[in-house]
């Protein structure tokens, strides 16, 4: 079965996983509308309300869902890439760095 | 969306979708007797204070104290105290009085003591329940309708089925002409500049601005940090303080922003005209359910993962988007968002219907119970002097 994602709003560079999707898995990504946008691969598993990346986004580059930005991109994010704390930051109140490394191992995220 | 509901019109023109007597223990040393009352008078609901019996400093609590007992739910009030603490219930008692609405008082170590006060509670409350049976019922506009917003026991589902649902029921309710009030400032930490191009002035926008600011430092203050954002949300999905704040607010729609309500030692703030409005309300669900009741809510649209927030006075509608967690204790099941079976505008319309229902007399899924706690909550006075909180 294809796993879907959400995409918010149309300006929107994420969309969120509505299931589980394994590395290198297919991703029918809809919008609020229930309506097929596109059809992505999974660079790397990602795990169901995870954000994965539309288009590619570069460092310094805002990271938009539901038509605003949530944080930065602090390196270059291919699209079908977890867009997740290994590579965003709060452009307002940031997680402390031990945090976000427990949140990496909890989650088994793939860092390169 | 429907236009009318059925309410029962209270002295002061302000129109309730129950008919509750309330019994306020304004100390909670007397909330065994409230309870006991209770027993035997199963219409009515119970507001503890318990937090003092001590006044000083605590006009607030007392404000949301009389702001429950003004609530358009509330038919009449019994007040219950045990005459050694210091807060009068004459300050409580005076604005009921004002507002037409019957009021009874009981000053337990004055009425010779529990088992007496108790005999004569149960008369007082049976005499309300039957000025309250004289009320008719009777359709309402729905422009007299103001229904509370709130999230908790939020997860992943939250931002993307439940809120986002509300936001779109929200949004269709201001169209028809009501008003509904949102709350938890803390939880819009990064969304200000959102939120100042919603406020219909640049004097609200301000005001909005301020008033999360203020949030931030009281939960901020160094030694009682908060988690703004626990390892559970992050694993969940949530990336940064703005996702997850942006998820908290489409549940209030996109409608403009009226105002911001505050319920300060001064008093409260009510609507002075239909729309959308936000409120100080702590993001703590038992205390938020008070501060609703004393804005005058009737109902209030909860969105939860899967748990179970209730408030006696005020019906709470529970809407979860998590499939893994609907149990009978949720009104409204968009867990269709989630799978993609269901659209948001669907859930919406979902979640309009379930609040026709309530709004029309029909009991919320676990409103029957009958039993919820109430905590009065209000903001600490020496943290609002350390903090340089404006006053109004």
């Amino acid at each position: 079965m294809t796993v879907k994602a959400i995409r918010l709003a149309q300006q929107d560079n994420v969309a969120t996983l509505l299931s589980d999707a394994l590395k290198h898995q297919a991703v029918d990504v809809i919008d609020d509308k229930n309506r097929l946008v596109g059809r992505y691969q999974a660079l790397q598993a990602i795990p169901f309300g995870n954000k994965m990346a539309l288009h590619a986004i570069a460092s310094g580059q805002p990271v938009s869902k539901a038509g605003h930005a949530i944080g930065v991109a602090i390196s270059a994010i291919p699209a079908g890439e977890l867009v997740h704390v290994q590579n965003v930051r709060s452009q307002r109140l940031d997680i402390p760095p031990a945090i976000i490394g427990q949140i990496i191992d909890q989650m088994r995220i793939e860092t390169e | 969306m429907k236009q009318e509901f059925q309410g029962y019109r209270r002295p002061n023109g302000q129109v309730g979708i129950r008919n509750h007597i309330l019994i306020i223990a304004i100390d909670e040393c007397a909330e065994g007797i409230a309870q006991a009352v209770r027993q035997q008078v199963s219409e009515c609901v119970i507001v503890t204070n318990h937090y003092t019996c001590m006044y000083a400093g605590n006009e607030e609590l007392v404000n949301i104290m009389t702001g429950a007992a003004l609530n358009p739910n509330v038919a009449g009030v019994l007040l219950l105290n045990m005459g050694c603490g210091s807060i009068d219930p004459t300050l409580i008692a005076t604005p009921i009085e004002q507002a037409g609405k019957p009021v009874r008082r009981l000053s337990i170590i004055r009425n010779k003591g529990t088992r007496q006060s108790i005999r004569d509670g149960v008369a007082l409350a049976k005499e309300l329940v039957a000025l309250a049976a004289t009320i008719p019922i009777a359709p309402v506009a729905l422009s007299e309708l103001l229904v509370g917003v709130k999230c908790g026991g939020s997860d992943t589902s939250s931002g993307i089925a439940s809120n986002p649902a509300v936001g779109r029921a929200v949004d269709a309710l201001v169209d028809a002409g009501a008003s509904c009030v949102a709350g938890e400032l803390i939880e819009l930490i990064g969304c200000e500049s959102i939120l100042r191009q919603r406020a219909v002035s640049p004097a609200v926008a301000d005001k909005l601005e301020r008033l999360i600011q203020e949030e931030e430092q009281r939960w901020h203050v160094p030694g009682t940090e908060v988690e703004t954002m626990s390892i559970g949300n992050s694993v969940g999905g949530l990336t940064t303080l703005e996702e997850k704040a942006l998820g908290a607010l489409h549940k209030t729609g996109t409608r403009p922003i009226q105002d911001v309500l505050r319920i300060t030692p001064q008093g409260i703030e009510t609507p002075k005209a239909p729309g959308m409005y936000l409120s100080e309300t702590t993001h703590l669900c038992g205390g938020s359910g008070m501060h609703f009741a004393a804005l005058g809510t009737q109902v209030i649209l909860w969105t939860t993962g899967g748990a179970g927030f209730s408030n006696p006075i005020v019906p709470v509608i529970r809407v979860s988007g998590n499939a893994l967690l609907i149990t009978e204790d949720i009104d409204v099941d968009v867990s269709g968002i989630m799978s993609a079976t269901q659209s948001v505008e669907q859930a919406a319309g979902d979640v309009l219907d379930c609040l026709g229902r309530v709004i029309d007399g029909e009991q919320t899924a676990i409103e029957e119970v009958g039993f919820a706690y109430c905590s009065l909550y209000q903001k600490d006075q020496r943290l609002e002097t350390l903090i340089h909180a404006q006053p109004v």
